[in-house]
């Protein structure tokens, strides 16, 4: 038989083993072209420019460069081991070790390069698709149009040849290092043994679970401004990485393995036959798998926290744009109120028009502030916008009261104030003292006068007029009247937008729209959350996919014990509730330890990102468990078959 | 009375092409209490006629009964739970479980009975000191020899006191000590307990031990000897005088 032949008949025999090897390629080649056609699209031009957003897409297909060829060299690791029995067999019939290299390379030439041609092209047809999606989520008016960017095929070429060349390197390694003995090998032999349970276990999982614990606890403390310097900040975000990382690690080590061992010890020998598919199976493989579990925790915890992160931002970015402007559109000036008043009326569109005074007064604040968290601010004279209870409705002080209002969670953090305390308001010559009586939600002024997100405090009507005639001018912005218009009829709102960005540019530092706020900060959220959620399904898909080949070779090396238990008498189903067991440990141990994780990340700075936390971080949640769920579920069907096979 | 009863089996591989018969309806009653042999070349289709009889595998043609129930009518899932509860296996290749020490593998079929941990602790240390492998109790198969297997396996179809064992090649891999002590345990068994075994061997020290022996050839049964009231050395010799008739390899020990 010639060589041409034999390579010829492996593939066929083998492509059934391939099958999902040949879906990972093709998959991950599909995304990167995708993902790189985007990068040169002409559509992208002008997202690109308005967001600055070029960076940003060049550093995610880095990062996708790397995961991507991180997947599929574990992949093919999964996969030449598979056939390490074959290989031995065509050295013990005399061939040499290069010659059965060059069989393999030419082999995986055909299904790699197969993969690549098949990948470009489902690629380049859905990356329309993803623009649009894009366009959709950030708001762009354009129409996504199909592209083809030859530079984008030779960049995705090019990758995945070096990419074919290290797993080529790696298949070498492997031949290298195979004899013949592995022919005989039987079983790999067990990684944790029952008897070798020792304090060295017990105090590894100990340090585990502090370290991990610890690292949360640092997080927490992250910025509520304990680490004041750069490098502080920084040297405690290395240390929560590490420590929460190697906590997992230790964890899945020490503490996993120290209470299956418990179980099991206590059991004495009298197994279910749940714990003998779920436990023992799992405690065979502890080594491998720890690392393994640790991989795929830290990679779903940052997956969960970045999609988080990112659609935070994206949800908080009307709420942020009421906070900034206060009614649909604000002006600081009463002329250029006055003739976008004009305009509207000319097309028909009725609002309502509030004016009010706001003028800038000192505040002593020191009694009612927790904590300042380090911000550099004294707190015996802080700057902040002072209204009259009559420019607000259903809002009456008393005159020695004051209530604030405008509540910022971001600035919350930093300066949190009591429930109640004296304060007092500064004038030029003289200081009113106050009684403060706590915090409002609603802003009533434009970001102009808060500067971009300080409390207003409301005084009585006497109390301001006194505070009025006593200003001290050199804290006063050069506008003290805010005018917020607000349509009566939400409908009209996009083209009282467009009337206003004809009349005023899309904004300027005196007058806002909200849409138009709302509008930018969605563009940019739209185009990060979009970048963060691509890599994001790829950190899924990919580390899902590699649990999934796992268990597919978990799953073959059992059979043989599944072939046993149904000798002996034990149904299918039987079995296949101890595989569920195994199972829901296997994805279900990562996916909650990743969401502990990422809760806490995101719990430590989501409010740099937005105004709202719980909603949009239980949904990315609820959404990424869904997804990986499906691999758990797709595993449990392998398994399945195996068992239904075994007999 | 009839425990096991085998009407015109048969069995054959392989598709409608490429057919190999291996059983060509084979006659086969086995009586309560008794210790049967089976023995045959190798080849000759052994494994798969107790296979068949176990239920572990399914008959191309014929009819099994045990205790009076047709097993080849059964489904599936009643099959299972009839093995489970009633039948004991040592099996040629040993079949334990790799993930599992040799004293979880021999309580496995225990676990689905409901017998105390103390009462199966008991039993454990019984059977497992007849067979001389208590001391090996919290190793891994795979740090085990073939011979000890073998014992683990042989522990295992025992503990859980089972109405027939089938056990092939029991001894294939012992020493002639432990050969003869893992057969006076089965004569034991057989005569203490009223335990039913049916055991494939190569071995005609082994095959001494049973009362009956069948002989295989060509997948049909060649001749049948009976022990009778003779001492198992005359036994031995009639046995090798028919496997020399039968042209097999005689396995002396
Ligand atoms: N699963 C199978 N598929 C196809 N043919 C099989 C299968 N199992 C056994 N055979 C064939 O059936 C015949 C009988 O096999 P069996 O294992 O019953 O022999 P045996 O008498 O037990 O031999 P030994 O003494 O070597 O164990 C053999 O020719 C074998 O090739
Ligand atoms: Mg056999």
């Amino acid at each position: 038989m010639s060589v041409n032949q034999l390579i010829f008949r492996n593939l066929k025999k083998n492509l059934k083993n391939y099958y999902l090897y040949v879906f990972a390629l093709i998959f991950s080649v599909a995304l990167y072209f995708a993902f790189v056609t985007l990068q040169y699209d002409p559509a992208m031009n002008d997202t690109k420019d308005t967001m600055k957003g070029a960076a940003a897409i060049r550093a995610a297909s880095v990062l996708l460069v790397a995961i991507v060829s991180i997947f599929l060299l574990y992949a093919n690791n999964i996969f030449i081991k598979r056939r390490s029995k074959e290989i031995g067999l065509f050295q013990l019939i005399g061939m040499t070790k290069s010659r059965i290299f060059s069989i393999l390379t030419a082999e995986n030439f055909i299904l790699y390069f197969g993969s690549l041609v098949i990948g470009s092209f489902i690629g380049f047809s859905i990356s329309r698709l993803i623009l649009m999606i894009l366009f959709k989520i950030s708001g762009v008016d354009a129409i996504a149009s199909l592209h083809f960017s030859s530079q984008a095929l030779i960049q995705t070429v090019v990758v995945f040849c070096v990419i074919y060349l290290l797993i080529m390197l790696m298949n070498y390694v492997f031949i290298k290092r195979q004899s013949i003995l592995s022919l005989f090998r039987v079983v790999s032999s067990t990684e944790g043994k029952v008897k070798k349970m020792s304090i060295f276990e017990i105090i590894i999982g100990i340090i585990g679970v502090v370290l991990i614990i610890s690292g949360y606890y640092v997080s927490t403390k992250l910025l509520s401004g304990n680490f004041t310097t750069v490098t502080g900040l920084f040297g405690a975000m290395i240390f929560i990485l590490g420590s929460v990382i190697i906590g997992t690690y230790l964890f899945y080590k020490g503490s996993v393995s120290f209470i299956f061992n418990l179980i099991r010890k206590k059991k004495d020998g009298y197994l279910t036959i749940n714990q003998v598919l779920s436990l023992s199976s799992i405690m065979f493989r502890m080594k491998s798998n720890a690392l393994l579990l640790t991989i795929i925790t830290t990679v779903s915890a940052l997956a969960i926290g970045l999609l988080s992160l990112s659609y935070i931002s994206y949800y908080s970015a009307e709420k942020m744009a009421e906070n900034q402007v206060a009614g649909d559109f604000s002006f600081v000036k009463p002329e250029e109120a006055a003739k976008f008043n004009q305009v509207l009326e000319a097309n028909n569109i009725s609002f309502n028009e509030k004016q009010i005074d706001v003028i800038q007064v000192d505040a002593n604040l020191k009694e009612i502030l927790g904590n300042l968290n380090g911000l550099m601010v004294d707190p015996k004279a802080m700057t902040m916008p002072v209204i009259s209870d009559k420019a607000v409705k259903n809002i009456d002080v008393a005159e020695g009261e004051t209530i604030f209002t405008g509540y910022n969670d971001l600035l919350q953090k930093f300066m949190s104030l009591k429930d109640s305390g004296p304060i007092g308001l500064k004038g030029q010559n003289e200081t009113i003292p106050l009684h403060y009586l706590g915090l409002k939600k609603d802003s009533v002024v434009s970001g102009y006068f808060t500067n971009g997100g300080q409390p207003t405090a409301i005084v009585d009507e006497t109390v301001f007029e006194l505070l009025k005639k006593d200003v001290n001018p050199a804290i006063q912005k050069e506008s003290s009247i805010f005018i917020g218009i607000t349509l009566k009829d939400e409908v009209n709102i996009e083209k009282a937008n467009d009337l206003f960005k004809e009349m005023f540019g899309s904004e300027d530092r005196f007058n806002s729209s909200r849409l138009e706020i709302s509008n930018g900060q969605k563009q940019i959220m739209g185009l990060i959350m979009f970048i963060v959620g691509f890599l994001g399904l790829t950190f899924l898909i990919t580390s899902g996919c590699i649990l999934y080949f796992k268990q597919m070779g978990e799953g073959e090396e059992e059979k043989p014990s599944y072939t046993i238990l149904r000798k002996l008498g034990f149904t299918q189903g039987d079995l296949l509730k101890g595989i569920q067991a195994k199972q829901i440990f296997n994805f279900g141990i990562p996916l909650v330890v990743g969401l502990l994780h990422s809760y806490f990340a995101v719990q430590s700075g989501w409010f740099l990102f937005g105004t709202e936390v719980w909603t949009p971080m239980i949904i990315v949640m609820v959404i990424y468990t869904g997804l990986y769920s499906v691999f758990g579920i797709l595993s449990v069907l392998y398994y399945k078959k195996v068992i239904k096979e075994a007999l | 009375m009839k425990i096991l009863e085998a009407n015109k089996i048969h069995k054959s591989y392989g598709n409608k092409f490429n057919k190999q018969e291996v059983l060509k309806g084979i006659d086969i009653n086995v009586e309560k209490g008794e210790f049967v042999s089976i023995m045959g070349a190798s080849g000759s289709g052994k494994t798969t006629l107790l296979n068949v009889l176990s239920s572990i595998d399914k008959v191309s043609g014929g009819t099994i009964k045990i205790e009076g129930k047709e097993m080849t009518a059964m489904k599936e899932r009643q099959l299972a739970e009839f093995r489970k509860h009633h039948l004991g296996f040592i099996f040629q290749d040993y079949n334990l479980l790799d993930t599992l020490t040799v004293k979880e593998n021999i309580l496995l079929p225990l676990s689905i009975s409901k017998i105390s941990k103390r009462a199966a602790n008991e039993m454990f240390n019984g059977v497992a000191a007849e067979l001389g492998i208590l001391d090996i109790k919290d190793k891994y198969p795979n740090e085990i020899s073939g011979g000890q297997k073998q014992r683990t396996s042989a522990a295992r179809a025992f503990i859980h006191e089972p109405s027939i064992i089938f056990a092939d090649e029991p001894t294939g891999a012992l020493d002639s000590k432990s050969a003869s002590d893992l057969l006076n345990k089965l004569s034991e068994m057989n005569q203490n307990r009223k335990a039913t075994i049916v055991m494939v061997t190569h071995d005609t020290t082994a095959a001494s031990f049973s009362g009956r022996v069948i002989f295989i050839k060509d997948g049909q049964i060649y001749t049948q000897l009976n022990r009778g009231e003779q001492s198992r050395q005359t036994f031995f010799k009639d046995i090798m005088k028919t496997q020399g008739v039968l042209g097999g390899v005689p396995n002396e020990r």
